[in-house]
């Protein structure tokens, strides 16, 4: 079976995060951490866990993005990938995600796929729009948000949970099919220090777009369907008030607060 | 007639025993052998350094019984034995001497005063053996297990003294020599047999005279085959004891390098700690000191040495033979010998090794196993992935932002090194005192009595990383050691010399485990720099209003057993107007701990009682008004056991810094 992973690199959930004041529609990088996107380890323990089950089948892990993308492959192969392909190219950072499925789609067309999994969205921008645009432009089934995933490599189908609202679905599609993947599916494992070690030694193959047939028409850098205008930090939130004394003052006190702020 | 004694009296066809001593002899090399390729088994380890104070160990730990005395019962009754044996040993060379080469006569003067000597010792052996026994099978203190080799040692070594005597006191009634009082135990139980006359004494005299060589060639023979193994074993574990600092773990292979990590297989602990399985006679004081036994949970350090030893034995050779394919799965040390529960049980508080007499290192093989289980297997409990991902992520337990580390200080004026490099110390806040809310306020008192000091800091803000102790002491020994080399390359970028940290365990790992990677400071725990400034009068604490009154210092295991940091604190406490310094039940060497050390603090502590609170409330005992640390893990441990005992407003814990800063004048 083989199975490809799409993983993104995001800043780490705790970075302190700050617009750039020259272009807003970027942020600053100094002094940001990257990290694997979190959803995307559970695509990659997927793939792996798969792997593992049937007992054969090769994990690929595939990234689309800039020179620094790379360490988020090599945490994929420190977790057990078998290989990872970084398709990376200028001005590739500010790819939209039609332009990114495509680019995807292009590369993954070119090689033998059973299954692809992704994270159900990255943490940075929270579009969790490649995923499903990438399934349209191969034509290949989806399911977004799976918790649960039962793959019958026998007659090449599977059987997937996904979370809808306050409740599950379960859906059966053939294979190939593109899954995203939810907490909940998995528990992602942690690398063994031969993983870590592999993963820092590996050749990562790096691919431009004429690599893959593509120019930057055809990908769609040049004429994106989303364009970020500008980036903003939401507004930090004001401090509580605690009203203090005998209840009748301090119902005359909230009552005039609230008349005051319009609230009343 | 001069005193002396005929050898072999009484006794034909004695030269019989120079043959039928082949046969313990033969055991016992045997014995010794089948050990040795056992010990030689595993890795290699230096063990020859600093022959010197290998030597003065060896005196004062097998020679002088220094911890065995320790504990005082038990203690008085092996010395007894211990010395007993040894002069018993020495009178039997010179007897062997005397008969086998002539070398000299015993006789006269020096025969009773041997004789005297070796009646007298073998006397105290009995005793001895009499209070063992009493202890074992009466008294039986919880820690000390029955097994039935005990039962056989206790007796072999009774009969052989006890028959040793009838059979002196058998010559004595026949032969009757006056100067023979001087044999005192032999002459005493004389009369007894006198009545039975003399033929009949005689044949009793030839009986007991061979039971008493058959008794002793069973216990020579029995010696490798049982804990009597340890009267070789155990000084031999004495004078290859570790020449690390006390709070320095065994390096681990190379990291780039080595294909495996950590003890799958007991073959792969070095030589030293398969000695130290050799050496223990499980008496158990490890046991005693563990707070993770203490507190019912399935580790006792004792049953991880007995277990690694019957790994060894059950498993050794075939390990020894296996080939390619590696060796059997029930030769794993986990789950074989070692469960997961009893591993992660252990909070690196060193009080076992601080007990045991013969210098057991049982941390060291602890660690050595969990680095196995996290670098080989990825298998540890499920919290502390989290905990490490923090750590490589954001340098912190929690993964809070790293670029906030030095937010605590901004109010107090304190510059990084990048800004302003010339500086005292660089006061390494460590996690803890970065992060979190509690310790951040003893961070800044800390800063406050520096400055009114006159001291000046600098610290590393964002810069500064996570010092690597919980990751190492987890087993984590690669996220530590990049950790730590992130560590020294900063210190040496800013060519740092002298460190203060409020943290012990920050503390132990730079003084004690930076050196190894490139990293050399003198460093101080900020209870050591508050201790001189008292003494150099840089700090007048005066009774500032408020009342510590009866407080209670709690000695952290980093800070005391691991560097032997008990007056400072103890002093600093002492000069504050107000204190009334008690100590609690258990304290300095033998301090409780707080449960937050090796990586424990984050993990759940779901077994048995709770450790923090099992301390609190012994603290709690001593009915203080404050409880004081030195150390940001035991705070949030007790402060968590106040509240989970619904006791919060019933005694203050505090660190001694804060303690101090009240106690200082407005001016």
């Amino acid at each position: 079976m083989n199975i490809i992973v799409c993983v993104k690199q995001v800043p780490d959930t705790e970075a302190i995060i700050q617009v750039d004041s020259v272009d807003n529609s970027r942020i600053l990088e100094e002094g940001i951490t990257f990290i694997l996107n979190p959803y995307d380890e559970y695509a990659v323990e997927e793939g792996l866990l798969i792997r593992e089950r049937l007992g054969e089948g090769k994990v690929t892990a595939v990234t689309v993005g800039p020179s620094r993308s790379e360490s988020a492959l090599r945490d994929a192969l420190a977790l057990g990938v078998d290989t990872a392909v970084h398709i990376t190219d200028e001005g590739i950072e500010s790819a939209d995600p039609f332009a990114v499925a495509t680019i995807l789609s292009k590369f993954i067309s070119s090689l033998p796929h059973d299954l692809i999994l992704c994270g159900r969205q990255a943490v940075d921008d929270d579009f969790a729009q490649v995923p499903a645009i990438l399934a349209e432009l191969l034509g290949l089934p989806q399911a977004m948000f799976v918790v649960g995933l039962e793959i019958d490599s026998q007659d090449m189908k599977c059987k997937a949970r996904r979370e809808v609202d306050g409740s599950h679905e379960v859906v059966e599609m053939v294979l190939p099919a593109v899954i995203t993947c939810s907490r909940g599916l998995n528990e992602p494992r942690y690398p063994s220090i031969r993983g870590k070690m592999q993963a820092k030694k590996a050749e990562i193959p790096r691919k431009s777009l004429a690599d893959i047939g593509l120019d930057v028409e055809s990908a769609g850098l040049a004429s994106p369907k989303v364009k970020v205008r500008s980036l903003g930090l939401p507004p930090s939130r004001e401090a509580g008030k605690k009203l203090e004394g005998e209840v009748d003052d301090v119902v005359k006190v909230l009552v005039e607060e609230l008349k005051s702020r319009k609230l009343l | 007639m001069e005193p002396t004694r005929i050898i072999y009296w009484n006794i034909p066809y004695h030269n019989l025993v120079y043959i039928l001593v082949i046969i313990p002899i033969a055991l016992f090399i045997w014995g010794f052998i089948r050990i040795f390729r056992l010990i030689a088994l595993g890795k290699p380890d230096n063990r020859l350094d600093h022959l010197g104070s290998r030597l003065k160990d060896k005196l004062l730990y097998v020679l002088g019984q220094w911890r065995v005395f320790k504990s005082p019962l038990i203690g008085i009754a092996h010395g007894m034995v211990f010395f007993g044996f040894l002069v018993l040993l020495v009178g039997t060379m010179l007897e062997a001497l005397h008969v086998l080469f002539h070398l000299f006569e015993i006789k006269g003067w020096f025969y009773l005063i041997l004789s005297f000597l070796l009646d007298i010792l073998g006397f105290a052996v009995l005793v001895g053996i009499i209070i063992a026994a009493v202890r074992r099978y009466i008294l039986r203190p919880k820690y000390l297990d029955r097994m039935w080799e005990d039962g056989v040692i206790l007796s072999l070594i009774a009969l052989v003294v006890i028959t040793g005597f009838i059979v002196e006191a058998l010559r004595i009634a026949v032969l009757k020599p006056p100067f023979e009082v001087w044999s005192t135990v032999g002459w005493t139980i004389a009369p007894i047999f006198e009545g039975l006359g003399k033929s009949s004494i005689l044949t009793l005299h030839q009986i007991m005279w061979w039971v008493h060589m058959a008794l002793s060639f069973a216990f020579i023979a029995y010696i490798p085959f049982s804990k009597l193994r340890h009267i070789f074993t155990s000084p031999a574990s004495v004078f290859f004891r570790s020449s690390l600092p006390k709070g320095e773990l065994p390096p681990t292979e190379d990291l780039e390098q080595a294909e495996t990590f950590g003890a799958a297989t007991v073959n792969q602990l070095t030589w030293k700690d398969l000695l130290d399985l050799e050496a223990c006679t499980r008496c158990g004081r490890c046991e005693d000191a563990c707070p993770a036994h203490a507190s019912e949970k399935p580790l006792s350090p004792k049953n991880i040495i007995i277990d690694l030893r019957d790994n060894l034995h059950r498993w050794g050779a075939k390990i020894a033979k296996a080939g390619d394919e590696g060796p059997p799965d029930d030769a794993l040390i986990i789950p074989t010998s070692i469960e997961p529960e009893e591993l992660w049980a252990c909070t690196t508080c060193r009080a076992c090794m601080e007990q045991c007499p013969i210098l057991i290192e049982h941390l060291p093989k602890i660690v050595e196993v969990r680095r196995e289980q996290v670098l080989m297997q990825s298998a540890f409990p499920k919290e502390l992935q989290l905990t490490f991902k923090n750590m490589e992520t954001n340098s912190n337990p929690w993964g809070l932002g790293w670029a906030e580390r030095g937010k605590w200080a901004e109010e107090l004026g304190v510059k990084t090194l990048a800004e302003d490099a010339d500086v005292d110390y660089l006061f390494y806040v460590g996690c803890m005192g970065s992060f979190d809310e509690r310790a951040k306020r003893v961070a800044c008192d800390f800063v406050r009595l520096c400055q009114r000091a006159g001291i000046k800091l600098g610290i590393l803000g964002g810069e500064e990383k996570c010092c690597g102790d919980n990751a190492r002491r987890a087993g984590n020994e690669y996220l530590s050691y990049m950790l730590m080399l992130e560590n020294i390359e900063t210190f040496n970028a800013y060519d740092v010399r002298r460190i203060v940290t409020i943290c012990p365990h920050g503390y132990n790992t730079i003084k004690n485990e930076y050196p190894r990677f490139g990293g050399r400071y003198a460093v101080f725990h900020h209870s050591e720099l508050l201790a001189d400034l008292l003494l150099d009068g840089k700090l007048t604490p005066c009774n500032n209003g408020g009342k510590p009154g009866r407080v209670i210092y709690h000695d952290s295991c980093y800070l005391g057993r691991y560097n032997d940091i008990y007056a400072e604190p103890r002093k600093i406490l002492e000069a504050i107007p107000g204190v009334v310094l008690d100590e609690a039940l258990q304290h300095h060497r033998k301090s409780f701990c707080c449960g937050g050390g090796g990586g424990r603090m984050w993990l759940e502590e779901e077994i048995g009682k709770r450790i923090n609170e099992m301390r609190m409330e012994e603290l709690m005992g001593k009915d203080p008004q404050t409880v004081v640390t030195a150390c940001g893990f035991c705070m949030t441990m007790f402060e968590d056991a106040l509240k989970a005992k619904d006791m919060v407003g019933q005694v203050a814990v505090k660190d001694i810094a804060e303690l101090l800063w009240e106690a200082q004048g407005e001016g």
